[in-house]
């Protein structure tokens, strides 16, 4: 009897423990993320941020504006489609009136009309359907010139892609896909400025603040802007409660990893060619800047 | 006699009142805590380019300290590492802590274009905590969502968390600051916490 309960013992410490280097963070992957953190820093600050800069200082707040609806607009779409497919549908009537209307009365989307009859904007995506359906968030991942990612959300990307029009600007021909697939990176860019210098001046580990605000953000768009007060529990509970907690976690984590795992197979082989990239523009950096 | 009796009567009836007034005054409800707070934070953004960085620093200084429990607050965001500090940088993290926290405020409300804070609703954990949930309007933009988590401390109320549009502050800091410690020890993230306090005084 003894033995039995010190065998228990062992094993449930053995899982504790195991459990415990498992959860220590959501992100298996974290070198290699670091390594891509960085190289996509360097593609913005030598790259992105001058034309981003650059774009926002010629051009008019109104012409800005504009170009943001639009690229906005077209997205709208894809959030109809995943309104139905998630089943809110008083919600997919209210965001296919949007988009009709801006694509019409606001001039192929470049003034937002919608907003000022009131109809406010839902953001939904693919991978939000994924996690209306019980597909667990995974892994953190950043990706090439994509940035911050999650086992989940990377293949769901590839739907809200296919259900995005300016996606298919290169059917026409390349002189019409280039200038558009260039200004909707501009645009997103010149966005992004504001978060940006957030990060810049709150982070003490830009990586991880990056990473956590990202889940945490992605989080609260699967639960509509809704914050749970037993979460808030969680932060202040002592390691009992949390642990249960994180053995629930660990377990989707689990999941995700091994359904997802040959993609993160091909991920680990790139990481190499990328931080040889990455050295090369430290190289040209080093050279001309 | 009969007036003797009015006398002490009267005497008892208005310090009970006076009693029960102080009371009140003390404890205030986790909904006050936040209301005054954002209401002394909004007045400080009003005067924000008169007062200057080091004006609003010190306006702040009492609301922060007197609506946030600062020092529980150093003590989550270290996580299990606190117990491994010595009773002095315990001290010093804290202090450290608490003037980057009222910095931050200082930096990111300098200025006022017609915020206003509204209180939605409360909701109360489980474990005996109250979430205030509110909401930041700011003209031609989209609202901020946010939601503040209260535990009782003595007889009142204070701030532990707060959660911007679903970032929680206090989970955020808890992962960046548990990294520096275990990474670049103890010196390292006390620097880094100057530097940034440097970096709010001179923008």
């Amino acid at each position: 009897m003894i033995k039995k309960t010190l065998a228990t013992f062992i094993c449930g410490a053995l899982f504790v423990s195991n459990v415990a280097a498992q959860t220590k963070s959501n992100d298996p992957y974290e070198s290699f993320n670091r390594s891509m953190y960085d190289f996509n820093n360097n593609v913005d600050a030598y790259f992105a941020a001058p034309i981003a800069n650059g774009y926002k200082f010629v051009t008019p707040q109104f012409v800005q504006t504009g170009v943001f609806n639009f690229f906005n607009n077209l997205k709208g779409i894809n959030v109809v489609l995943n309104d139905l497919l998630q089943a809110k549908l008083p919600q997919s009537a209210s965001d296919l009136g949007r988009f009709t209307v801006n694509s019409t009365v606001g001039l192929g989307g470049f003034i937002d009309v919608a907003k000022q009859l009131g109809l406010e904007q839902n953001d939904e995506d693919f991978d939000q359907t994924l996690a209306v359906w019980g597909v667990p968030q995974g892994a953190y991942l950043v990706l090439p010139l994509v940035g911050p990612m999650t086992m989940r959300s990377a293949p769901a990307s590839a739907f809200d892609t296919a259900a995005n029009p300016a996606s298919y600007a290169s059917i026409p021909a390349y002189y019409i896909s280039a200038p558009i697939q260039f200004m909707s990176a501009v645009n997103a860019r010149a966005n992004a400025e504001g978060a940006l210098k957030f990060i810049n001046e709150a982070a003490m580990d830009k990586y991880i603040f990056t990473r956590e605000s990202f889940l945490q953000w992605r989080k609260n768009l699967e639960n509509d802007g809704k914050v749970s007060a037993s979460l808030e529990d969680d932060l202040m509970a002592d390691e009992k409660t949390t642990f249960l907690k994180w053995r629930d976690y660990s377990k989707q984590f689990e999941i995700t990893s091994q359904s997802f795992s040959s993609v993160a197979q091909k991920f680990d082989l790139a990481v190499q060619n990328y931080v040889q990239a990455n050295s090369k523009i430290e190289q040209l950096k080093q050279k001309h800047f | 006699m009969q007036f003797k009796k009015l006398a002490i009567v009267t005497f008892l009836l208005s310090s009970l009142f006076t009693s029960s007034v102080f009371a009140q005054e003390e404890v205030a409800t986790a909904r006050q805590i936040v209301d005054n707070f954002q209401t002394e934070l909004v007045q400080v953004m009003k005067e924000g380019k008169k007062l200057g960085y080091n004006g609003r620093y010190d306006k702040l200084e009492p609301a922060v300290s007197n609506s946030h429990d600062l020092p529980k607050i150093a003590r989550i965001v270290v996580g299990k590492e606190w117990e491994k500090l010595s009773e002095e940088q315990q001290k010093k993290l804290t202090d450290v802590f608490s003037k980057l926290s009222i910095a931050s405020y200082a930096h990111n409300f300098k200025e006022f274009g017609g915020e206003s804070f509204e209180i939605d609703s409360e909701e109360e954990t489980k474990m005996g905590g109250v979430v205030i949930h509110s909401h930041l309007t700011i003209p031609d933009d989209k609202p901020v969502k946010f939601d503040y988590m209260l535990k009782e401390k003595g007889a009142s109320w204070r701030i532990i968390n707060i959660i911007a549009n679903g970032v929680s502050d206090l989970a955020l800091k808890r992962s960046e600051y548990t990294a520096i410690l275990q990474r670049d020890g103890f010196d390292s993230l006390i620097t880094k916490i100057n530097e940034k306090i440097d970096n709010y005084a001179k923008q």
